[in-house]
């Protein structure tokens, strides 16, 4: 039953996607009763999937999507008039044509789900009571043969085939008589010919050429059963293949007549076919790609820093404007590729949006309002994830407008108001945001009843509601248990808050701000990343730790010194404008050791989850940078304080702190400034062999003559070949160097770049670097002095000069030892 | 270099040439290393890769054992450093330390080893389960293999990727 199963697959999907729209188009309807192209869209769509769920033997909805189209098709013909009252039978019967496809596709039947009996009933009702001049409703489809022929062969012995084919054939002859008969009585009716195009290709023809039609059609049917029957023999495969061709196979050349005259004369369904070509795509494979743009982009900023250190290394050599070139090639691309990438898991946010119309057509009814929904900015585009988890509280927001917000249409006239109320919806890009906005026209907030609710049920007390500003109040609402709501409707009592809301678009990384006035009413501002994947985020460092805080929750930054800092009860705190801060120290709550002592500056970065804020105290700001969000894997997952990982563009991981339980851990620390210093204490040196000095050389005779020459000294000396030893040597600290001598021109590291790297520790600052080295131009010595060299010494030099200038440099008195 | 080069290929093989009958009984093949002065192994089906020692991040509030996290090729990994694990005193990076990239399933972490010793094959048989009092409740220890000369212990897997904080 492998393609019984798939063309059962093809139905749901095809059928979900037409009733959504269908959805849409009735309430569309609505509004435009004489919209004859929307009539005959809408018609097709009931008749299409009555045709197919007729095929596939699910009865009951054959029978609910029979008499919806018999309606429908009476309305077309403008013998029934689009009330509200029939509108909302058409929608309760979409409602169970959802209700009997979802029971299909978890139970393969529409059996037993649902009653559709009294819907049918009330169907008929309308039917028979909007019925006068036309015959009864019995009568049949004015498109029943592409309908049957959408039914699928494959499944069909040939029997059956030939069986249905000579059903086709009667009915059709019947119908046609029958036509014949409904046409002449239908003379007087003054039915506009666009309303039904497929119509005309059978009232139009002669019986001859229907006949033909016939003939052709059956012939057509046996050559593709006999199609089949070959394909079946063909491997598993390719019968699987075989099966969506099959299935489409009938449809175009079963529908000739049809859809040549649709081409021309009903737009709406050509709109189906010319949607633009798509293929489904598993997520997991966009995922996939998605990691491996991401590697690919962290290997471009690799490059770039790279091209960086050989630009100034090399400075005018030719091959650098060849590299230049390459470099920025393959930057360009890789970001076009990241966006191309990303551009393909974007929905359009209308996939959401899509349902509202209807929801609020049902909620204006059900609480006896007008209210008009105003869709703006369908087409805005979001990540798929966040797409998903956007729904859920969007449907809460506008429920929440309807019934709490829009008037009853008395009580808005009374108000100078139109009656009919507005919600409006919009979406729209700005930066790397996509902003929702749900304003009302409704009665708005009162900022002061809301504090007087929220008292009520204890969520604040009164010195909190007196601090409060207004937009702090419209807040409350996000607070769980609490209900604006005088009386709990059937709307608004469905025990899902507006708490919900809020704990959703937070985990979307996004913000929510409210404005309103009485009487005029409220905008909901929902504030949502494009993905979830990349934020942008705020880099300090630490001692040698960077670490990267989301942005999103950084309210502000200031620069401090360090006598700012007022201790209460032991906590630090600062004074900021009109408010107090307690403020922590970033090194404190990850337990940073502190090589090196604050300086004369430190920086408060103010972080802010809903009310709450505190001061983080580090040790500089380093930028503001986009940075691509990597799980730290199970092993690490959830350690405190820590919501992920980066790498960034040197290769380096940089953790991104997790700002809520930061500021959990922030309640049970003590900072303290005073326990900066006392690591600093040294080591006391009583003889010259205490001072240690590092000859970095490549050359052996170079280093012995240094040696040579500062034996003098007394001082213990340690060698090293090339800039890497010398690092890894001062980095694993069992010596710790007084002073360094560095070659400038050596293999693997050359002696700038050395001094540039001990310089970015912290706690190799004050170290004296003196470099020696034959290299004598003006810009050398400048270059060294850039990268922090403290000396510099050309050779030849005389032993003694190299002595004293280490002595100067180590404060050891020369006098002393000699 | 040269010399035990050749040793080691010379002993790979032996390794081959060795008598069927080794293929007839399940036989584990482990990469051997040096912690401290022991000698360890891992089945080399839990091994993603080797790697020499790159920069890593350390990662606040974690146990002492756990280093940080470093990148491999765009993934972020856990760095554990074996020595601290087994409680000896913190590994001092020479040339020889290795970064050795273990996996389970989708559980992945690497682990700093002071020295790569060979691979061996060893026969299922020639494994004993850990003795009572080297069995520790974290359950590090798979077994002991015995070889000719010397015993070697037999890391187990799943169990050096158990976060145990």
């Amino acid at each position: 039953m492998d393609e019984f199963e798939e063309i059962l697959e093809d139905f749901l999907v095809e059928a979900f996607e037409m009733i959504e729209q269908l959805d849409n188009d009735l309430i569309e309807l609505e509004n435009s009763p004489d919209d004859l192209d929307l009539l005959n869209r809408i018609f097709r769509v009931a008749h299409t999937i009555k045709g197919s769920s007729s095929f596939l033997n699910f009865d009951i909805l054959t029978h609910l999507t029979h008499h919806m189209e018999d309606v429908l098709n009476k309305a077309r013909k403008g013998e029934l008039s689009i009330t509200p009252e029939v509108m909302d039978v058409v929608l309760e019967s979409t409602d169970k044509m959802k209700g009997l496809l979802e029971h299909i596709k978890e139970t393969g039947s529409d059996e037993g789900a649902i009653d559709v009996a009294p819907t049918v009933r009330r169907l008929e009702a309308i039917l028979n009571g909007g019925s006068a001049e036309e015959p009864p409703a019995a009568e049949p489809e004015p498109e029943p043969e592409p309908a049957q022929a959408e039914k699928d062969l494959s499944e069909m012995s040939e029997e059956e085939v030939e069986a249905e084919i000579e059903r086709l054939l009667a009915e059709r002859q019947e119908e046609d008589r029958k036509r014949r008969e409904a046409k002449k009585a239908a003379e007087t009716a003054g039915e506009a010919p666009s309303a039904e195009p497929e119509e005309k290709d059978l009232s139009e023809m002669s019986e001859e050429e229907v006949e033909a039609e016939i003939e052709r059609l059956l012939a057509e049917r046996q050559e593709e059963d006999r199609k089949r029957r070959e394909a079946k023999k063909a491997a598993e495969a390719e019968a699987q293949k075989s099966a969506p061709e099959a299935k489409e196979t009938p449809k175009s050349e079963a529908k000739p007549a049809a859809p040549a005259k649709k081409e021309t004369k009903a737009p709406p369904k050509e709109r189906k076919t010319t949607v633009e070509q798509t293929i489904r795509v598993d997520v997991k494979r966009l995922d996939d790609l998605m990691n491996l743009i991401g590697e690919l982009v962290l290997g471009k900023n690799r490059l770039l820093k790279i091209y960086d250190d050989v630009e100034e290394r090399y400075e005018g050599e030719q091959f650098l404007e060849e590299l230049n070139q390459v470099v920025s090639s393959v930057s360009l691309v890789t970001t076009d590729l990241q966006i191309a990438v990303m551009k393909t898991r974007m929905l359009p946010i209308g996939k959401v949006f899509n349902k509202f119309p209807r929801m609020v057509r049902d909620l204006s009814r059900e609480l006896h309002k007008e209210i008009d929904l105003i869709i703006s900015g369908e087409e805005t585009e979001l990540d798929k994830s966040i797409v998903e988890e956007i729904g859920d509280p969007l449907v809460h927001i506008i429920r929440n407008s309807c019934d709490h917000g829009i008037e009853q249409p008395q009580e808005r006239i009374e108000k100078g108001k139109p009656p009919k109320g507005t919600v409006e919806l919009k979406a729209y890009n700005e930066g790397n945001h996509i902003i929702i906005e749900i304003v009302d026209d409704g009665k708005g907030l009162d900022p002061d009843m809301l504090k007087a609710k929220a008292m009520e049920k204890g969520l604040i007390n009164e010195k909190e509601a007196d601090q409060m500003s207004d937009k702090e109040a419209y807040m409350l609402i996000f607070k769980p248990g609490f209900s604006t709501a005088a009386q709990v409707t059937n709307v608004s009592g469905r025990g899902v808050g507006m708490d919900v809301v809020r704990s959703n678009i937070e985990k979307l990384n996004g913000i929510i701000e409210i404005d309103s006035e009485i009487d005029k009413g409220t905008t909901l501002k929902l504030k949502i990343p494009l993905t979830l994947a990349i934020i942008q985020s705020l880099l300090v460092s630490v001692q040698e730790e960077y670490y990267a805080i989301p942005l999103a929750s950084v309210l502000e930054t200031v620069r401090i010194t360090p006598d700012e800092i007022q201790s209460v009860e032991g906590r630090s705190v600062l004074r900021l404008r009109d408010e107090v801060l307690s403020l922590v120290h970033l090194a404190d709550l990850f337990d940073v050791e502190r090589v090196f002592s604050m300086g004369e500056h430190a920086y408060v970065v103010i972080i802010g989850i809903a009310e709450t804020k505190i001061g983080l105290i580090v040790d500089s700001l380093i930028g503001q940078e986009e940075v691509v969000i990597k799980s730290l894997g199970e092993y690490l997952k959830g350690i405190e304080g820590i919501a992920g990982a980066t790498i960034r563009g040197d290769g380096r991981v940089t953790l991104i702190v997790d700002v809520g339980a930061l500021m959990e851990l922030a309640k049970n620390v003590k900072s303290s400034m005073e326990n900066l210093e006392d690591r600093s204490e040294k080591r006391e040196k009583s003889s010259p062999a205490d001072y240690n000095v590092l000859v970095v050389d490549d050359s052996k005779t170079d280093r012995s003559i240094m040696r040579k020459a500062l034996e003098p000294l007394g001082v213990t000396i340690t060698e090293a070949t090339n800039g890497v030893e010398a690092l890894n040597l001062m980095k694993e600290g069992s010596t710790s160097f007084d002073a360094a001598l560095v070659d400038i021109e050596m293999p693997r590291m050359d002696g700038y770049t050395l001094a540039a790297e001990i310089r970015k520790f912290n706690k190799f600052k004050m170290v004296p670097l003196i470099a020696v080295t034959s290299r004598t131009s003006r810009s050398d010595r400048m270059r060294g002095v850039e990268v922090g060299m403290t000396e510099y010494i050309t050779k030849p030099y005389t032993p003694e000069y190299l002595m004293n200038v280490v002595a100067r440099n180590i404060n050891l008195n020369v006098e002393q030892t000699s | 270099m040269n010399s035990q080069l050749e040793q080691v290929l010379k002993k790979q093989q032996n390794q081959q040439h060795a008598p069927q009958e080794s293929e007839i009984e399940n036989v584990v093949q482990l990469v051997g290393f040096m912690v401290g002065d022991e000698e360890f192994a891992v089945p080399i089906l839990g091994i993603q890769e080797i790697i020499k020692p790159i920069e890593y991040t350390r990662a606040p509030k974690t146990p002492p054992y756990v280093l940080g996290v470093f990148n491999l090729r765009g993934s972020v990994l856990p760095l554990i450093d074996l020595r601290m694990k087994f409680g000896l005193s913190r590994s001092k990076e020479n040339e020889d330390t290795r970064y050795m990239v273990i996996k389970d399933n989708d559980e992945v972490a690497g682990f700093v080893i002071d020295r790569l010793t060979q691979a061996t094959r060893i026969k299922e048989s020639a494994i004993d389960p850990a003795p009572e009092t080297l069995n520790d409740e974290q359950n590090l220890i798979y077994g002991v293999g015995k070889q000719k000369d010397k015993l070697i212990s037999i890391l187990n897997v799943k169990a050096l990727l158990k976060r145990d904080f």
